[in-house]
């Protein structure tokens, strides 16, 4: 997580990123999950759009 | 001198076009009330009121020179503090932007300024709107009025504006709703608003959360008040690309008390189904007073919404870093810890993971969509508990144990991520007295729909003009 975090630019120690290491492994397993939805032909919804 | 806080905008309107009184009573009446209530409630984090008494006198005197703005005008209101006012601090809850005084209005309030209203003040947040308890380390939490001993969350992130206008420190707020800041306090301070659909109300000089999720809308303590703010601020913005060039409807024309032949689908699995028993057999009640009213029942079941959550936590943490990166490289010790430790988890989620989030918008929407087809409204619970106290952490739903947090917003960011109106109204109380809210969803740009039912519903309920017990 440090490793991921410098990458992104971000200096946070272990210990500042150890206590949201079980909402971020619970938010990656739920976010594996949607692949399993019929998704293939649906363009991303960003909304950026003049109605 | 009491009654005029708690008197309605619309009300407060006629009866200053009609000079039966002056704005300056009115504003003086508010300010006085925020003076001996707000100490307790923490609802403002910026008082305006030499500000706000030199506009009622110019209202005053453009009155008497024949000038009326409109039906708001010389009506007071106050702004969640991220809508940026000219010469007043916009902190965004925020130590960071503690001393930030921007040097123009963000556009909806200058549309109000236009239509007359006067600023009062800037109103509590959960710190740069990033959470629903509406906790605030900086300038204190508000504090829930419906409970005078127990110290309860207001719900947020619009929590000043739920405890002010609860309360009669305001007639009415604009609140801002990205997974349901206007609906989740509105839901537990008993009072009434909406989340338009996105692109009717620009953003622009908002301070962000999450640019594809945000939505600006109405808290007040009627349906009707909520169409007069809304229709003075929806419209087409060059300032925001995101707003719609639809035309406006005159939306308190809409509200003509008939419901008879409307079609309602009563939101059940993962909606009604799981909430709190007092407070699914409230909007099973409120359904049947519709019914009564002469609108069509049916039960309505969505299918997709289960993934809405991890979805929406990534859209939203992936939005909200990428505006605070800079901020959370050098001053990340300035956040409250849970709005940080929010942020913190952006860093993780992948491109392909927002990307894959954002599909699944369609998905939902075209569900949402066809349930709409077929009927005028949704109806469902706007939080499946009441308000909780502070510091609870734990809540039971029909469908199992839940963090506080995640079932506050359980019900209402579906329609973040959809893009679909959503009002809220009070539709009851608890056996211990606390409110509880109805939450309507209605048809891309048909806030009319919406705002036309939560009026009928109030006309043939009281529940929008009980008064709390620390006012």
């Amino acid at each position: 997580m440090k490793r991921m975090a410098a990458a992104g630019g971000f200096a946070w120690t272990d210990a500042e990123l150890e206590p949201i290491r079980p909402a971020v492994e619970r938010l990656l397993d739920a976010l594996e999950r949607l692949e399993s939805l019929p998704l293939e032909d649906l363009e991303p919804t960003t909304q950026y759009r003049v109605f | 001198m009491a009654d005029l806080v708690w008197t309605s905008m619309a009300d407060l309107g006629r009866m200053i076009a009609t000079k039966e009184v002056s704005p300056v009573e009115v504003v003086r009446a508010h300010l006085e009330r925020i003076t001996a209530l707000d100490a307790r409630l923490r609802a403002y984090i910026t008082v305006a009121a030499d500000a706000a008494l030199q506009a009622a006198r110019a209202a005053e005197a453009d009155l008497m020179a024949g000038k009326v703005a409109g039906p708001l005008h010389g009506v007071p209101w106050a702004p969640k503090d991220l809508y940026s006012t000219k010469g007043i601090r916009t902190t965004g809850g925020s130590k960071i932007l503690a001393d930030s005084v921007p040097t123009r209005d963000s556009t909806v309030v200058a549309r109000l300024a236009g239509a007359g209203a006067i600023v009062l003040g800037k109103l509590n947040m959960h710190e740069f709107a990033y959470g629903p308890e509406g906790l605030n380390a900086h300038y204190g939490d508000a504090r829930n009025p419906w409970d005078s001993s127990v110290h309860r969350a207001t719900g947020g992130s619009s929590s000043g504006s739920g405890a002010a206008v609860a309360a009669g420190l305001a007639p009415g707020s604009l609140g801002s709703d990205t997974g349901g800041s206007i609906r989740i306090p509105c839901s537990l301070c008993g009072i009434t608003g909406i989340k338009p659909t996105y692109g009717r109300v620009s953003r622009a000089g908002v301070l962000p959360l999450s640019w594809s999720m945000d939505h600006v809308g109405p808290m007040t303590r009627t349906a009707r008040d909520s169409a007069l703010m809304l229709g003075a601020i929806a419209g087409y913005d060059p300032s925001d690309p995101t707003t719609s060039v639809l035309p406006v409807p005159d939306y308190a024309t809409a509200l003509t008390g008939e419901v008879k032949g409307l079609r309602v689908g009563l939101l059940r699995a993962h909606f009604t189904d799981i909430a709190a028993p007092e407070v699914r057999a409230a909007v099973e009640t409120a359904a049947r007073q519709l019914e009564g009213a002469g609108a069509i029942v049916d039960d309505v079941n969505l299918t997709h919404v289960v993934h809405v959550g991890p979805a929406s936590t990534a859209i939203i943490a992936s939005e909200a870093l990428a505006y605070h990166a800079a901020w959370m490289r050098t001053r990340s010790q300035d956040y409250q810890p849970d709005v940080r430790e929010r942020l913190r988890v952006g860093a993780f989620i992948s491109g392909a993971h927002y990307l894959r989030a954002q599909q699944l918008r369609g998905l939902v929407r075209s569900e949402i969509d066809a349930a709409l087809a077929r009927r005028d409204v949704l109806l469902a619970p706007a939080t499946p508990i009441p308000a909780p106290a502070l510091g609870e952490r734990e809540t039971m739903l029909g469908d199992g144990q839940s963090d506080v947090r995640s079932a506050l917003i359980r019900l209402t960011r579906v329609f973040n991520f959809s893009g679909h109106p959503a009002g809220s109204a009070p539709c009851g109380f608890t056996a211990s007295g606390l409110p509880i809210g109805l939450q309507l969803v209605g048809r891309p740009f048909d806030e009319a729909t919406v705002l036309r039912v939560l009026d009928a519903y109030q006309r043939i309920t009281d529940w929008h003009t009980r008064r709390p017990p620390v006012a």
